[in-house]
Parts: structure tokens; C-alpha cells; sequence
């Protein structure tokens, strides 16, 4: 049976490089980072006390659907199309939102008993006062989805993935398949991450992979952690070609099954899950690989030997970068900013460079893109995603024919 | 795209451990004998930094994989799960609240200074809502594609339809899927009765249901179908229509299971089942409580249960986020 095509109609994105994605292009063609000292609120005690977030006039609200909205309206607009309402599908990665720190903190407070332990009573005496503060409606995961489908009128699939950094890029997968399947004919899909914020600093502060030194330099001989990133990337997907010039032509998944958060050091599900997207895409010529690069010192050196092992020789004629040298880890929303990379290279020969990369780490020896963005005709790009966990989801886009 | 059939179910819900006879239990309203209530993890040590969910999910994964002989190749089996917002240890938050204060005032630059080191560290792994699947993977070895969608009852029948196309489609030959959730979580329960889900009738319940998928040979319980609509915004029973389309829905059903949040719920599917499947014997998943995540995964389980040979059964969902959802099973049916 010869599976439906899924073309990309458009694209979208709110960054804190700009508020479309072809402002933020601008910026991320000369090499510059949105990476700078955390100012939404008071990060001094905090381990890592920089990240890449977006002005905003809405610090203290939940900040996904905004970002979300705007990305989508830019895809939205960019594919033109009409599609009957049953016929379109919703597709987001995303993680819960957050309620004030304050709220949250209250929250604990209370339910606190003697000892410090958790009183059940108290807290369900005390909670309703705060629980007032938080509406789910606005800080499920799945709210952001729901509102869009609200917005867009969609009454087909509305979907929201939660697979921590992989999120964004499974939820296009998820997408894919749906279009595929027959059971929506247009997607709007992609990921958002708002996770500039003290609850979210705190969390990966415990797992100490936050960058002490405050600097995002993914495949880097001195990288040292990841830096938080926060923004939306939105694509639109449909089975009808229109004007597209690329398609998404593979999609591949995997789970490491080896620890929660360090990926298996052969990089062997990485590796499965680029494997299984190249062959769904019928095994292009890769020329470029956006990838998951997190700045991590474990993450970059085994895909690395991932991307080799998948690519095989095939591997000399790939650039690669990683977009969260610029645009810190957007954790749910990176696969789909990654989706974004790999379509720009595609459909417009600009390959953006890796900020921050100056000195390439021996073991991570590829053919880096450093400084500014590279002029390339490239005819297929795969985008790697991989998050703690272990789930890995990869996607190759493709030139239209 | 190939068959597929249901190998094995598994489930931990209110009425006990264990899948079979899950069916004729919510008939009779009877616990279930169950089994051992403590299945071992291949990590005891892994429990810690589970959250419940996590826990439930990883418990019913033993009893599935174990159940069905799973033991090979268990790389390349697929895992797909409905997950809903774990929850951490509200003592790891009593513990980062302490620290934060000063003067009975919170303090951000304490937050961050001292809240840390007082916390768990193992915190995060509690928090992330992947990790409810992610736990189970790794300590059973799962490593075929995968997902963990969002779930407060059709993103379960998503997860599903995901797993029977993985098969489908030859992405992989085995798969598992299902739910797993604990809305018995202090802050879930205040949610659940700020949305004003528990004055209209909601009782929530943990619980975890996994069904271990293959491809169809010949006689077993085979998915037909599974589909869901966005709900938003217009009348259910122009949602379920789209929904039960999706799922090729063709009428003719022996069974039908419906898996309501709660009254309201039961009402608006028990009038959508008597106008499109007359005749049809009901069973509703009521009486288990309200598993969010797991709730359909449960349904599906009860369905297998119950489905005699000849006959096609319809499972019904409708979770609290208002989304339906539908799966068509057939067993023996030409």
C-alpha cells in the first residue's frame, strides 16, 4: 500500500531571536545567541543564572498558548489552504504550565503538618484557596492543543504529546501518521517550551545539567550543560502539495531502555531511530543534520558516534548543527524548532550555524557549521530529537518532486 | 497494513490486579481475586523514583510481558501510553518549601540557594509525565518506537491507535500500550474539585491497564478500528460520530463498553448508544472510578473480557478534557 505524502505548507515560530520565524532567521544566519542573564525574576541563588527567553508582557501567566498562538498563525498563514473541520488534526508537544512559584510553593505550605510531613487534612482544608489560582484549563498540557482547536475550528485529532525534549518532534511524527492514515488531510502540529522559570531551574538544577559557566556550545571542546531556552515552532502538514517544496518523508522512533537520564553511551536507540527514519524516507542523501546537541558533554559525543553509525559513509556529505547554541533547549518545543532548521536548509539552501561552537571537541568530528549560516543546496535533512527517558524521535524532510 | 490482535491485557484498577475477568467483574460489580499484590520490579530500588503512576504503569508492564512470554527481542517491541500530569512527592515539596522561606516570607534567592540541595534529587523523575512511561521501558528493556500522550481519556485511545498502526505498518511486530494514571493525587483531587468534575460525580481512582498487541493470525480479538474527535466547542454527539467514523464503525456491534468520567458523561454515551446501537448490551466502566489516563485502556480491557466469539464490541470513551473516543474489536467475525 502506498502511503499518503504529507507536504509542509508553512512554518512558523515565536523566538527570542524575533516574533516570525524570518526575523528570527536573520539573526540566526549571523551567528547570533538570545542567550542572556535571567531578568523575569530574581535568579541570583540559582545555579545557573542565564537562558534564552522572550520578552514578554505576561511574565506571570502561563506563557505556552501565547507563544503557540502566534507561531501558529504564521504557519497558518504562510499554507493558504481551506480544509472542512473534521478533515484537520492538532498536534503539540508540550509539557504541563505553570502557575506562579508563589502558588505552587503555597500549594506545599498547605498541606504541611507536624514534622514537616504531609497533612492530608490541612491541605484539603487549605489547598482550595490556591487550587483557585491554578486552572487547568489554562495549565494542562493538553490546553494549548484544545485552545487551538478551539481557534482553528478543527474537529479532527487534537494531540498532545508529552515526551520531555522529544515532545515537539514526536507530536510531528504523531502528525505524519495521522495524514498518512487518511484520518485528517491538514495538521497543525509542532512543540512549545516556556520553561524560563524558578520551578523549572530548580528541576534540572537537581540533575545538574544546567551549564555552570553560562554558555550554550553544543559539540564544543568546553561545553558544560545546557542553557534553558523557551519559544513555539508550529508547522503545517497536509497531504495536499500546493506550493510546497518540501516534504516530510520519514519519521523513526525509538527507546534507549538504558537510564533516565544519561543516553546509552553506544548511542545504539539514537541511532535506530535515525536508521528507521532515513529508511521510511527511502535512504536520501542526508546534507544536513540538525541535531538534538544539547551542550551536554555525554549528549554531543554520542550522537555524534550515532550520527556516524546511521549515516555511514554517507555521513561526509552532512553538515551539522545544533539550533540551542542560539536558542537554548527548548525541551517540548525542541524537536519541532529542529523541524524548522532542517526545513530551511531544505527549502531555502541556508544551513544555520551552531552559536557559540569555537572549539570543536575532537570526539565530535562532523562537518560543524560555525559562525554564520552556510549557503548549501540540500536535497534531504534529517532533525534529531532525544529526551530523558530515553525516547529518541527523528524526522527527515525532503526536497518535493 | 496487517491485522492486529490483542495478545494479552493486564490492569490494576479499583476492583483489583489482574485483567481477566475484569469484564464480568464490572458486570457483577465483584473485586477481582487478583494477583500477588506485590509484583516484584527487576529495581526495587527504581520505586523511589517513580511517581505513582509510574509505578502502576511498570507494575501492570511485569505482569504483561511476563503473561504474554514476551522475552526476546524486546528491543524492538513498541510502547505507546496515555500518561497523565505525574505528580511528585508533595514531602519533596514540604522539604523545598522550608528552605525557602525567610522570616515566614518566601524567598526566591533561598529558593534557589537552599530549596535545591533540601529537595530529593530525585524529584524530577517524578515530575515529568514521560517518565511514566519511560521508567517501565527501561527497566523491561522496551526499545521500539514509542510514545507517551497526554491523556485525560482520548489520548489513551490516541496512544492506542498509534501502537496498532506501529504494528500495522510493520514498524514493529509487537507492541504495547495502554494507561496509567493517580488522580488520587492530593493536587489532582483539588483540581479535579476546582474544575467541578467531583460535585457532578467524579470519583477518582489510580489505575493502569496495558494491552500487548501483535499481529492477527487467526481466531484471536482483533482491532478493527480506533479513532478520536476534538470535542470543543460543539455537540457530543457530532463529536462521537466523528470519532466513531474514524474507528470504521459499521454498526453492527454484540458489545458495546463505555468508559464515562461521570454521570454526565454515562447520560451523553448511554443516549449515543441507544440511538446508534439498539440492541447492543452495555456495560459501563462506572463502577472502577475515574482513571483519567487509564480509564480507556481499562475499557478496552473489560471489552477483550467480555467479547464472545462472533461478535463485534464497540468501546466508548469520554474523558474530562470532553474529547471522545472509540475502538471497534471484532472476534471471529469474517
Amino acid at each position: 500500500m502506498t502511503k499518503r505524502r504529507v507536504f509542509v505548507r508553512g512554518v512558523g515560530a515565536y523566538t527570542p531571536l524575533g516574533g516570525t520565524w524570518p526575523t528570527t532567521v536573520a539573526e540566526l544566519v549571523t551567528g547570533a545567541t538570545a542567550i542572556r542573564p535571567i531578568t523575569r525574576f530574581d535568579a541570583s541563588g540559582f545555579p545557573c543564572r542565564v537562558a534564552a527567553a522572550i520578552e514578554t508582557p505576561f511574565p506571570d501567566e502561563d506563557r505556552r498558548l501565547p507563544y503557540t498562538r502566534f507561531a501558529a498563525r504564521e504557519a497558518w498563514e504562510m499554507a493558504r489552504l481551506t480544509v472542512e473541520p473534521a478533515r484537520l488534526g492538532v498536534f503539540l508537544g508540550a509539557e504541563s504550565g505553570r502557575c506562579h512559584w508563589t502558588t505552587a510553593l503555597g500549594l506545599a505550605r498547605a498541606g504541611r503538618g507536624p514534622n514537616n510531613t504531609f497533612d492530608h487534612e490541612r491541605f484539603a482544608r487549605e489547598a482550595p484557596a490556591f487550587a483557585d489560582r491554578i486552572d487547568a484549563s489554562v495549565i494542562s498540557p493538553s490546553a494549548v492543543a484544545a485552545a487551538l482547536a478551539l481557534e482553528y475550528g478543527a474537529h479532527g485529532p487534537v494531540e498532545t504529546v508529552s515526551l520531555a525534549c522529544a515532545s515537539g518532534s514526536a507530536a510531528i511524527v504523531e502528525a505524519a501518521r495521522a495524514i498518512r492514515l487518511g484520518q485528517c488531510d491538514v495538521a497543525l502540529c509542532g512543540g512549545v517550551g516556556a520553561d524560563v522559570d524558578p520551578l523549572m531551574l530548580a528541576g534540572f538544577g537537581l540533575l545538574s545539567i544546567l551549564s555552570a559557566r553560562g554558555i550554550s556550545c553544543p559539540f564544543d571542546a568546553h561545553r558544560d550543560g545546557f542553557i534553558i531556552g523557551e519559544g513555539a515552532a508550529m508547522l503545517v502538514l497536509s497531504a495536499e502539495r500546493g506550493g510546497a517544496q518540501v516534504e516530510l518523508a520519514g519519521i523513526g522512533r525509538s527507546l534507549d531502555a538504558h537510564h533516565l537520564t544519561a543516553p546509552d553511551p553506544e548511542g545504539d536507540g539514537a541511532a535506530r531511530a535515525m536508521v528507521a527514519a532515513l529508511h521510511d524516507a527511502g535512504d536520501p542523501v542526508i546534507g544536513y543534520v540538525q541535531a538534538h546537541g544539547t551542550s551536554t558533554p555525554l549528549n554531543d559525543r554520542i550522537e555524534v558516534g550515532a550520527i556516524k553509525r546511521a549515516l555511514g559513509a554517507g555521513v561526509t556529505a552532512a553538515h551539522v548543527s545544533s539550533s540551542k547554541g542560539a536558542l537554548g533547549h527548548w525541551i517540548a518545543g525542541a524537536g519541532a524548532l529542529g523541524a524548522l532548521y532542517a526545513w530551511q536548509a531544505v527549502n531555502a539552501g541556508t544551513v544555520l550555524p551552531t552559536a557559540g561552537l569555537e572549539h570543536p571537541d575532537p570526539t565530535c568530528d562532523v562537518a560543524h557549521v560555525m559562525g554564520r549560516a552556510l549557503a548549501k543546496d540540500v536535497d534531504a535533512a534529517i532533525a534529531n530529537a532525544f529526551a530523558f527517558g530515553g525516547a529518541n524521535s527523528c524526522l527527515v524532510l525532503r526536497r518535493a518532486t | 497494513m496487517r491485522p492486529v490482535a490483542i495478545a494479552r491485557t493486564a490492569a490494576l484498577s479499583a476492583f483489583g490486579a489482574g485483567a481477566r475477568g475484569l469484564g464480568r467483574a464490572l458486570v457483577e460489580c465483584a473485586a477481582l481475586p487478583g494477583l500477588p499484590a506485590e509484583t516484584p520490579l527487576a529495581n526495587p530500588r527504581a520505586r523511589k523514583m517513580m511517581s505513582p503512576a509510574a509505578y502502576l504503569a511498570a507494575r501492570c508492564l511485569v505482569d504483561l510481558l511476563g503473561d504474554a512470554g514476551w522475552t526476546d527481542g524486546r528491543e524492538r517491541i513498541g510502547y505507546y501510553l496515555g500518561v497523565g500530569a505525574s505528580a511528585g512527592s508533595l514531602d519533596d515539596f514540604m522539604a523545598l518549601l522550608e528552605e525557602s522561606l525567610v522570616d515566614g516570607a518566601y524567598s526566591l534567592e533561598r529558593f534557589g540557594q537552599r530549596g535545591l540541595a533540601a529537595c530529593n534529587p530525585l524529584l524530577a523523575f517524578q515530575l515529568m509525565n514521560n517518565f511514566t512511561l519511560c521508567h517501565g521501558a527501561i527497566l523491561e528493556g522496551l526499545g521500539g518506537p514509542n510514545s507517551a500522550v497526554f491523556s485525560r481519556g482520548a489520548g489513551t485511545i490516541a496512544a492506542f491507535g498509534e501502537a496498532v498502526y506501529a504494528v500495522a505498518s510493520g514498524e514493529c511486530e509487537r507492541a504495547v500500550t495502554g494507561g496509567a494514571d493517580a488522580p488520587r493525587h492530593p493536587a489532582t483531587v483539588e483540581e479535579l474539585a476546582r474544575d467541578g468534575f467531583l460535585a457532578r460525580g467524579l470519583v477518582p481512582e489510580d489505575g493502569a491497564g496495558l494491552i500487548a498487541l501483535e499481529v492477527a493470525i487467526g481466531g484471536e480479538i482483533v482491532v478493527e478500528g480506533c479513532g478520536v474527535a476534538s470535542g470543543r466547542g460543539r455537540p457530543f454527539a457530532d463529536a462521537m460520530n466523528d470519532a466513531v467514523a474514524t474507528a470504521r464503525f459499521g454498526e453492527q456491534v454484540q458489545l458495546v463498553v463505555i468508559a464515562p468520567w461521570g454521570p454526565p458523561a454515562a447520560d451523553a454515551l448511554h443516549s449515543w448508544t441507544a440511538a446508534r446501537c439498539p440492541g447492543a448490551r452495555v456495560v459501563s466502566t462506572a463502577p472502577l472510578g475515574e482513571s483519567l489516563a487509564a480509564s480507556a485502556a481499562l475499557a478496552v480491557i473489560a471489552a477483550a473480557d467480555l467479547l464472545e466469539r462472533s461478535q463485534r464490541a464497540l468501546v466508548l470513551t469520554l474523558g474530562v478534557d470532553g474529547d471522545p473516543g472509540a475502538v471497534v474489536l471484532a472476534r471471529g467475525v469474517a
